[in-house]
């Protein structure tokens, strides 16, 4: 899968990134913030798996994102501007919503930050940064993670296969439709089965598990992954400094108070843009040197 | 096993990614005002046990009984009705404080300390007429809503209960773990919620905020009698 520039750096360089983006994002509940983090992640996004994969995945979050702003306000009362009264009687109070718009967008930031996260983090990563450390889990982790993809791949191929011979699931009559669906079932979890048999059988014949192991991995850490990281820690020290001295002060209840943008505070959040926008940076900066040199 | 591990890891990131509804309903009944008023139940002195309505008589214009409030408006109208006119001119002072704050401000919630008034009362009122057959929690929900006073409960209608959580955003837990709302009707505590509470005429409500557990508003706990 294509990973962009930020996804060639050192896997150490990734891990970091996502850590920090991933807890500013959800701590940080200033409404500029969310708003920085969310676009930058939908970017990534589009850059990393595409329009069209976004813009499914959009089908679940959008609604997602509805379903938080509107459930907050119906749970949450509290908050001094009163817009009315709900049927069970408590009040419907401005602060309530404009919390949950922000916890809905926090939501769908942190969720496309995943999705940006599972996209660069590949299993070969998760192996070059944890497989000294701690094999057995990295090992166990990287299996989990291509548990799902690899079923859905498997299962397409049997669907695709099963549809030239006009073993359908789609078509024919209610039972029909069963006998073939569940036929397709068992044979994804034969061939599951089977696969793991013999991936145990590949493994114990290449001797895993004996002493004096080591692990594979092609990563290096270069000059500009220092380069990166630097940035990564710097922008995220700023922030959490920051923050910690209340530069980003936002409150939603009992009433919305929050710290005047001054320059203390609006270096803070241009720290958080450069964090945030990062791996579009990156980005930028290849795609501008590959076409000077080209 | 893959797939366990894959789906407690979703749910673990489902849960942490959910926005923080504030709610507090499954805690509502032990906190403060409701534990004060369930151990003083064990010493309630004779009035106020007296005044617990009995279960076969449901406050008719309570809040949770909206089709009989509603048939008992009109039921004034027809001059034929038993009640004499002045029997319906029922009125009770209520009292909302919150004065236990200002001798604990050091533990009130850092946000919350512009929402006590100075002088610690929130609401005085004199002579707040109310329909027979209502109780303390209908004259609250009434007055804070015409006042435009914050309230938030949690309400069970299948129990007729209603706990109060908050007034005026000042909540239970906001100043120290043993805080919450409280009331008493003419300066004793009744030993039951206050949607059970049906009022008599010229009744006292104070609605108290106590810092610890109902010892600063003159609850006993119940521990005090039986020592």
């Amino acid at each position: 899968m294509k990973t962009g520039a930020f996804g060639s750096c050192h896997p150490a360089v990734n891990f970091v990134y996502f850590a920090f983006v991933l807890a500013c994002t959800m701590i940080i509940l200033h409404p500029v913030c969310l708003g920085i983090s969310l676009l930058c992640a939908a970017a990534y996004a589009v850059l990393l798996r595409g329009k069209g994969a976004v813009r499914r995945s959009m089908k679940y979050l959008l609604p997602a994102m509805l379903i938080a702003a509107l459930f907050n306000p119906l749970f949450n009362h509290r908050g001094v501007t009163t817009l009315g009264y709900l049927p069970g009687g408590n009040p419907l109070t401005l602060e309530a919503v404009l919390y949950g718009v922000a916890a809905s967008v926090m939501l769908a930031a942190a969720l496309c930050w995943f999705s940006c996260c599972s996209a660069v983090m590949t299993s070969d990563k998760l192996i070059c940064l944890f497989g000294r450390a701690a094999p057995g889990l990295s090992l166990l982790l990287s299996m989990v993670l291509r548990f799902v993809p690899q079923f859905t791949a498997r299962l397409k191929a049997i669907s695709d296969a099963q549809r030239c011979m006009g073993h359908d699931a789609t078509h024919g009559t209610m039972l029909q439709r069963a006998q073939n669906g569940v036929r397709m079932l068992s044979i994804l979890v034969t061939w599951s089965l089977e696969h793991a048999v013999e991936t145990a059988d590949s493994m114990k014949s290449r001797g895993y598990g004996l002493p004096g192991r080591t692990a594979f991995s092609i990563y290096r850490f270069d000059r500009r992954d220092g380069k990166v990281l630097c940035l990564i820690l710097c922008a995220g020290g700023v922030i959490l400094a920051g923050a910690a001295a209340g530069g980003l002060a936002w409150s939603y209840f009992p009433s919305v108070r929050f710290r005047e943008t001054d320059l203390f505070s609006a270096g803070i959040l241009a720290a958080y843009l450069v964090l945030c926008a990062l791996p579009l940076m990156l980005q930028a900066l290849e795609d501008i040197s590959w076409n000077i040199s080209h | 096993m893959k797939k366990r591990s894959l789906d407690v890891l979703l749910l673990a990131v489902f849960l942490l990614l959910m926005p923080g509804c504030g709610t507090a309903g499954g805690q509502a009944e032990p906190t403060a005002a409701a534990a004060a008023e369930e151990l003083s139940g064990e010493s309630v002195p004779e009035e106020t046990a007296a005044a617990v309505p009995p279960s076969g008589e449901p406050a008719e214009a309570s809040f949770f009984r909206s089709e009989p409030a509603a048939s008992q408006t009109p039921a004034p109208e027809p001059a034929a009705s038993p009640t004499p006119p002045e029997e319906t001119a029922l009125t009770c002072s209520l009292w909302i404080r919150c004065d236990t704050i200002l001798d604990h401000l050091d533990r009130l919630t850092e946000e919350k300390a512009g929402l006590v008034p100075e002088s610690g009362v929130l609401l005085c009122l004199e002579a707040v007429p109310f329909d027979e057959g209502e109780s303390v929690f209908d004259v609250l929900l009434r007055v804070t809503r015409e006042q435009e006073i914050h309230l938030e409960f949690v309400g069970t209608p299948f129990y007729r209960s209603a706990y109060v959580e908050g007034i005026g955003n000042l909540y239970e837990f906001d100043c120290g773990e043993l805080s919450g709302w409280s009331y008493k009707v003419n300066g004793a505590f009744p030993g039951c919620g206050c949607s059970l509470y049906e009022l008599s005429g010229g009744d006292i409500i104070e609605w108290v905020y106590t810092c610890d557990l109902g010892k600063d508003v003159g609850g006993t706990n119940g521990w005090e009698d039986a020592a």
